[in-house]
C-alpha cells in the first residue's frame, strides 16, 4: 500500500515503469484495494498540502562533526609515553614472562593447600544442608505432626506424606518418603517445619551404589535423626540465637 | 611431601613405626596432639600452630579400619573434624548434654554391601488382592 501511496505522491511526472498510467487509474486502484472512505485526503489533491506539516527542519548542514567537538575527548594520553610496540615488546615479551614464572616458582616451594579428605575435612557451616533427618522430641516422641507444610514447599516435590490418628488420637505420618534423587538441598522443609522436625543434617557423605537406595522413607529418616541427634542439637543451639 | 625439615621432625616426634602407619594412609608426616578417640578406635589429632601445619589441614581422623571410609566418623566427631565446632565432643558440655538417652548407635554407609538401604512401604496397601471365598455345595450362603 505503500507503494502505491508513494506512487500518488510522486504523480505521473515521474514517468518510471509506470509511465502510462495516469493518476486517475492509480487513484482507482488504490480505491480498490483501501477499506478506507473515497474521502480520503491522501486522494483528493486540494487537501495535498495537509500531508506536509509545516516544520522547519534544524539539519547541521555541511559543517562535519569530530571527536574534537565533544567534551573532554580532546585530550591523548597516549601522547607523552611509549608507543603500544614499545609496550608490547618490553611487557609480553620479557618481564611478564618472567613475573609469570616467578609465581609459579614461589608456589612450588610454598606448602600445597591440598586437604587429604577422608583424613582431614573442609570446613563446614552448621547451616550446612545435607542429609535429611526426622527428629524426635527428648522424651523420644517423634517430632512430625503431619502437617504437610513441607511437602507443599518442596519446589522439587520430593516429600510424599500420607498420615492417619495413632491409636491415642495423635496424628502422625505412616508415609514420610523423600526422594533424594528429586531433592535440591534447598533448605525449604526445615524452614517450613513448625516443629523442628524434619532438618538437613551436616552428613554429607550419604553417596550410594543404586538409586533405589536414595528414596528415602520414614524409617530411615527417624534412624538417621536418632543416630545424629547430638549432632543435630548442637547445631541448632549454636544456631538459635540467629532464627 | 611437603618440605624435608618438616618430614624429619614430624618422623622424629611421632616415630618410625607411627611414620610407615602414616604413609600408607594420609600419605603425609604429621604430628599432633591426640584429642581423641572414638568408639570405634578412631583416633583424631589437632595440630594449631600454623608453622607446622597449614590451616584447614590442622585437624585429621586415623581410621581404625584398614577399609577407611569418611562416613565411619561418628557425627559427634564428625562436627569436631569439620571444624562446625571448636571443641571436641569429650569437652563440648552442649553436645554431652543434648545427647539423648535413646541415641541410637552409628553405623556407616553400607552402600555396596548387603546392609544396604533397601527401600519399602511403610503404609498399608490401598488394595489388596481379591481372596475368592468358594462355599461348599449343600451349605447355605448365609
Amino acid at each position: 500500500m505503500s507503494f502505491v501511496r508513494a506512487l500518488v505522491a510522486a504523480g505521473p511526472s515521474t514517468g518510471l515503469a509506470a509511465g502510462r498510467i495516469t493518476a486517475s487509474r492509480l487513484a482507482l486502484a488504490y480505491r480498490w484495494h483501501s477499506t478506507q472512505s473515497p474521502r480520503d485526503p491522501l486522494l483528493t489533491t486540494e487537501h495535498k498540502e495537509h500531508l506536509i506539516p509545516e516544520v522547519q527542519v534544524r539539519s547541521p548542514g555541511a559543517r562535519i562533526y569530530t571527536a574534537a567537538d565533544e567534551p573532554g575527548k580532546d585530550f591523548d594520553p597516549y601522547k607523552d609515553g611509549p608507543s603500544a610496540v614499545d609496550k608490547a615488546v618490553h611487557l609480553f615479551f620479557f618481564t611478564e614472562i618472567i613475573r609469570g614464572m616467578w609465581i609459579v616458582l614461589e608456589q612450588f616451594f610454598r606448602p600445597p593447600y591440598t586437604i587429604m579428605y577422608p583424613f582431614e575435612k573442609g570446613p563446614l557451616s552448621p547451616r550446612f544442608r545435607g542429609e535429611h533427618a526426622l527428629r524426635r522430641y527428648p522424651s523420644g516422641e517423634e517430632r512430625c505432626i503431619a502437617c504437610k507444610l513441607c511437602e507443599a514447599i518442596c519446589p522439587a516435590q520430593a516429600i510424599t506424606i500420607e498420615s492417619e490418628a495413632r491409636l491415642d488420637g495423635s496424628r502422625r505420618t505412616t508415609r514420610y518418603d523423600i526422594d533424594m534423587t528429586k531433592c535440591i538441598y534447598c533448605g525449604f522443609c526445615q524452614e517450613a517445619c513448625p516443629v523442628d522436625a524434619i532438618v538437613e543434617t551436616q552428613n554429607q557423605e550419604f553417596s550410594t551404589e543404586t538409586r533405589e537406595e536414595l528414596l528415602y522413607n520414614k524409617e530411615k529418616l527417624l534412624a538417621n535423626g536418632d543416630r545424629a541427634e547430638a549432632e543435630i542439637a548442637a547445631n541448632l543451639q549454636a544456631d538459635h540465637v540467629y532464627r | 611431601m611437603v618440605s624435608l625439615a618438616r618430614t624429619i621432625r614430624n618422623i622424629r616426634r611421632v616415630g618410625l613405626r607411627e611414620w610407615w602407619r602414616q604413609m600408607q594412609y594420609i600419605g603425609d608426616a604429621k604430628s599432633g596432639r591426640l584429642v581423641g578417640t572414638d568408639q570405634f578406635g578412631n583416633r583424631y589429632f589437632e595440630n594449631t600452630n600454623p608453622e607446622e601445619e597449614v590451616p584447614g589441614r590442622h585437624r585429621w581422623v586415623d581410621y581404625a579400619q584398614h577399609e577407611y571410609n569418611a562416613t565411619q566418623v561418628p557425627p559427634e566427631w564428625h562436627s569436631w573434624i569439620h571444624h562446625i565446632r571448636k571443641d571436641p565432643p569429650t569437652q563440648d558440655p552442649v553436645m554431652q548434654n543434648l545427647s539423648p538417652p535413646w541415641k541410637a548407635p552409628w553405623i556407616e554407609n553400607l552402600t555396596g554391601t548387603r546392609g544396604a538401604f533397601k527401600t519399602y512401604n511403610t503404609t498399608k496397601p490401598k488394595y489388596e488382592a481379591w481372596e475368592p471365598k468358594a462355599i461348599p455345595r449343600g451349605q447355605s450362603s448365609s
